[in-house]
């Protein structure tokens, strides 16, 4: 472990500790208070257990945490950290999903900035229903608002600042809002205003280019890689720091388990990365295309029915939103969640269909069942 | 590597991937010059300077006559409200007044930078300092945030030229990508110091290369670098390690 903390030592500074065990050793003690952070890798690799560790250990220093979501549902992230037996019902959870907006006739869309939507975990229990006549569309701009809103409201109640917030995540922020704006602009003023909070922050983002340089990346004052890949048939885990300002840091990669406890860094062994490293191999492209056509078959059936139920008055909003939730998740290439999100729209449609004449809308399952086509 | 260093009064550039040294770097060539008395400026357009002198602290270098100007934009505000320009807002401070804090966005105007006003801004800095070497931490980020309502090739280009018009020494940092190409900037500045960042099974790799100098003779090796408590240090006395 000596040589791990070499160099740049002495000067003992306050620092924020991860709550993964392993990972403040590699970052020399944990982060730097008040700076925002990137947390990157594929999907699977584990950068929303990373960043439900970093609020779990702020709520146990008893520090006000908050979450800001825009991938998933509260009600999913909180049946995800379920698992795991975390006491976050302290945690504050903004809801930045956006509602149906995909193949919709023209209507009035509203700033979701407007209907401040935060709760404690425990009182997450189920899914926020679509307006019926009006779609909330997430911006950057209204998300900051949100945090803004929700930041001072806080500190009015309970004279706690936030000290720790979770932007989950980035990529699904750029995807919703930022086409045909200034994406970087605008990304350097939401960091901004992140560093303006004084809390510290982690920004989950997926890096899908290598070639692109996102600008969160060279802004971020630090960027927590997270690695998986395929070794014969075992999936494994590894998390290296690709970069961070102001401190020394462990720079080689080091293996995780993802357990019962969550996530913990080992020291013990080098990570097996020969040959099978992350990064394309021949054959995965193909494997690709035939995914993406099984999945875009899924989708527009589902479409066709959407149509259908229009046609015929059937009342389908929630599995617009699903269908929505779907194509993003699309647009990202995580074809396992696009297809149980599609089946699932797909089921429940023929169940619907099937029973036509319309009856009110029944609120869909949170569990997609197992579903046959 | 560089058979004695930079050739005064010309523009540079040191280039890498985010986390391969390039601040530190930058921050060594100011340092080199305050201790032979010279004037020195360090332009932050990627982080706020509070941070900056944090970060700095470790090495323990005397920066205290350091000027730093704050060229970061404030939070965008969507609501038409009155826009500062930089050039008529901005001094720069001496590293050791700067505090702890981040700078808040004030509650009814914001600052913005534009690369217009930040070279007006430099343009009467030079004047009237008189300075002798000067950091422009980064370009990307000019380049990036700085330029919405200008053509971005042509502007850097005039940028870049205004800088060797002033005859100060300076370098500027750019941010690359960590495969791919390589930004415009690189080919018009006078010379390019190039930081590479490996991974291995032991950690990360660093190199550094001199790419181009133009107007004297270099060292065409990559060599390989270390961070430590006094800042980056070339191993040239070591084998040139592979090309990369």
């Amino acid at each position: 472990m000596d040589r791990v903390v070499r160099g740049l030592s002495g000067l003992s500074m306050e620092r924020v500790k991860t709550g993964v065990v392993g990972l403040d050793t590699m970052l020399n003690g944990g982060f730097l208070p008040c700076r925002p952070y990137v947390v990157s890798g594929p999907t699977g690799s584990g950068k929303t257990v990373l960043c439900a560790q970093f609020l779990l250990e702020g709520l146990q220093q008893q520090e006000a945490c908050l979450m800001v979501t825009l991938d998933e549902p509260p009600i999913e992230v909180k049946s995800n950290m379920a698992t795991f037996g975390w006491n976050l019902d302290r945690l504050k959870i903004l809801d930045a999903t956006p509602d149906v907006r995909a193949h919709k006739r023209a209507g009035a869309v509203i700033d979701v900035g407007t209907s401040l939507d935060v709760r404690d975990m425990e009182d997450v229990t189920d899914i926020r229903q679509s307006s019926q006549v009006r779609a909330l569309e997430v911006t950057v701009h209204s998300v900051q608002k949100m945090i803004k809103q929700e930041f001072f409201h806080h500190l009015d109640r309970t004279k706690q600042r936030y000290r720790r917030i979770v932007i989950d995540s980035m990529t699904a922020l750029k995807m919703f809002s930022m086409q045909g704006q200034d994406s970087r602009i605008l990304i350097q003023s939401f960091l901004r205003f992140l560093s303006e909070l004084e809390a510290t922050t982690l920004i989950i983002s997926e890096h899908l280019d290598r070639k692109t340089l996102e600008t969160e990346f060279f802004l971020g004052r630090g960027e927590i890689r997270l690695h998986k890949w395929i070794d014969g048939s075992v999936i494994r885990h590894a998390v290296s720091i690709e970069k961070f300002r102001g401190s020394a840091f462990d720079d080689r990669m080091r293996p995780v388990s993802i357990g019962a406890k969550g996530m913990v860094v080992s020291f013990d062994a080098a990570p097996q990365m020969r040959g099978t490293s992350p990064g394309s191999k021949p054959g995965e492209s193909l494997l690709e295309t035939r995914l993406i056509d099984e999945v875009s078959n899924v989708i527009e059936n589902v479409m066709r029915q959407i149509e259908e139920a229009h046609l015929r008055q059937v009342p389908v909003r929630d599995v617009e939103v699903s269908l929505s939730r779907a194509m993003l998740f699309f647009q990202r290439r995580n074809y396992q969640k696009t297809m149980k999100l599609a089946l699932a729209c797909d089921a429940e449609l023929k169940e619907r269909l099937g029973k036509a004449p319309p009856r009110p809308p029944t609120m869909m399952p949170p569990p997609p069942p197992a579903v046959v086509r | 590597m560089l058979h004695g260093g930079f050739v005064p009064g010309r523009p540079y550039i040191v280039s890498g991937p985010p986390g391969a040294g390039k601040t530190i770097l930058a921050m060594q060539f100011l340092r080199e010059g305050l201790e032979g008395g010279e004037r020195c400026l360090f332009v932050c357009l990627e982080e706020p300077p509070n941070e900056l002198k944090i970060n700095m602290r470790h090495f323990r270098w005397n920066l205290d006559d350091l000027d730093v100007l704050d060229a970061n934009s404030d939070i965008r505000r969507f609501e038409p409200t009155p826009l500062l320009e930089i050039s008529t807002e901005e001094e720069p401070a001496k590293m050791r007044a700067i505090g702890d804090r981040i700078r808040k966005t004030p509650e009814f105007e914001s600052k913005e930078v534009s690369v217009h006003s930040l070279q007006q801004l430099l343009k009467n800095l030079f004047v009237n300092k008189d300075y002798e070497r000067v950091v422009i931490d980064s370009m990307t980020a000019l380049r990036y945030f700085c330029m919405r309502e200008f053509e971005e090739a042509v502007t850097t280009q005039s940028f870049m030229r205004y800088l060797t018009e002033s005859k100060v020494t300076s370098l500027l940092t750019l941010e690359l990508p960590e495969e791919g190409e390589v930004p415009p900037e690189a080919f018009l500045a006078r010379g390019e110091v190039r930081l590479h960042k490996l991974r291995d099974e032991t950690g990360i790799k660093r190199f550094i290369s001199v790419e181009k100098y133009k107007g004297s003779s270099h060292d065409d090796n990559v060599y390989s670098f270390d961070i430590t408590n006094s800042g980056i240090v070339v191993n040239t006395i070591a084998k040139p390690a592979m090309a990369v």
